[in-house]
């Protein structure tokens, strides 16, 4: 999306919070539209159940509904949505509290005490293309993804699934520029690190490369 | 010379093109001797995306769908009786 896009859609959005702010229900429903997708993905991404996102769909746009005169526009609209979402998503997860315990430093790289990796790391990347789509991976990907730690996760999920930038995320998060960088980093080490296995299998069955 | 760790360390701001000149000609220099560390960085990057491309593909099931359609029509009902 391009900038002026991105201008154009901030300023759509802007007025249709206005006008429901205003008392207009046909712009409640534009932006129910307008984020619905967006609210039932990030919460399917954490919950990985239909009915529990299909609840935080719901309770959102209730609150929505109910505390749009709360919201000051002191942030964008889009945060407040965001954080809106990830409370009611980590209010389900309480409920069932059932946490694997993973310790992500154990996935991160380990190097030698000359400072070279340890590990032999093979180049994957180019071999992914044919796999990317069968369910198999796909299934290998959301699994990895869900034994991230809920801190690294949900830092994962906004910034390189979602695509904010990290100055937002950080501010829907209320966390650091550099908490945010260090975290979504090693979520991604993390996760090479699940791929590499899968992935590295595939390489070598094809008589490597 | 930088090593390994280090090389890892600064990959993020790497790949946002946030660092200094400087800092980036020498981890350049570390990749053009150190293989391991390019596919370190080729599969870095390349997990990053395959997981989006993989998460992105979630669409609202039909029957979420009308659901919420009918959870909508109600509440809006709802106040419309207030």
């Amino acid at each position: 999306m391009s900038f002026s896009q991105q201008k154009e859609d901030r300023e759509i959005e802007e007025a249709l919070v206005k006008d429901f702010q205003a008392g207009n229900v046909d712009a409640y429903d534009k932006i129910a539209e307008l984020y619905q997708k967006r609210i039932y993905a990030l919460s399917f991404n954490l919950m990985r159940n239909q009915m529990d996102a299909q609840d935080v769909v719901q309770e959102v746009l209730l609150t929505l509904f109910n505390k749009i005169h709360t919201f000051q526009g002191k942030s964008a609209f889009s945060s407040w949505v965001y954080r809106i979402t990830l409370n009611s998503s980590y209010m389900k997860l309480r409920s069932k509290k059932k946490e694997p315990k993973i310790s992500i430093d154990e996935l991160l790289p380990s190097f030698n005490s000359a400072g070279f990796q340890q590990e032999k790391i093979q180049d994957w990347s180019e071999n992914t293309e044919s796999l990317l789509f069968t369910n198999e991976t796909r299934g290998i990907i959301n699994k990895a993804v869900d034994l991230l730690p809920e801190k690294e996760k949900v830092v994962f999920l906004l910034r390189d699934v979602e695509g904010l930038s990290t100055e937002k995320v950080s501010a829907v998060l209320d966390l650091t520029i550099p908490a945010v960088k260090s975290r979504l980093h090693r979520a991604r080490l993390f996760l090479r690190k699940k791929l590499s296995g899968y992935f590295e299998e595939y390489n070598s069955q094809k008589g490597g490369t | 010379m930088i090593c390994c760790k280090e090389c890892i360390d600064l990959l993020y701001d790497y790949i946002e093109d946030l660092l200094d000149n400087e800092t980036r000609k020498s981890l350049e220099e570390h990749f053009e001797e150190c293989p391991p560390c390019i596919a370190f960085l080729n599969t870095y990057k390349s997990t990053t995306t395959i997981c989006r491309e993989t998460l992105n593909q979630i669409e609202i099931p039909d029957e979420v769908r009308h659901t919420l359609q009918s959870f909508m029509k109600e509440n809006k009902d709802k106040q419309e009786k207030k």
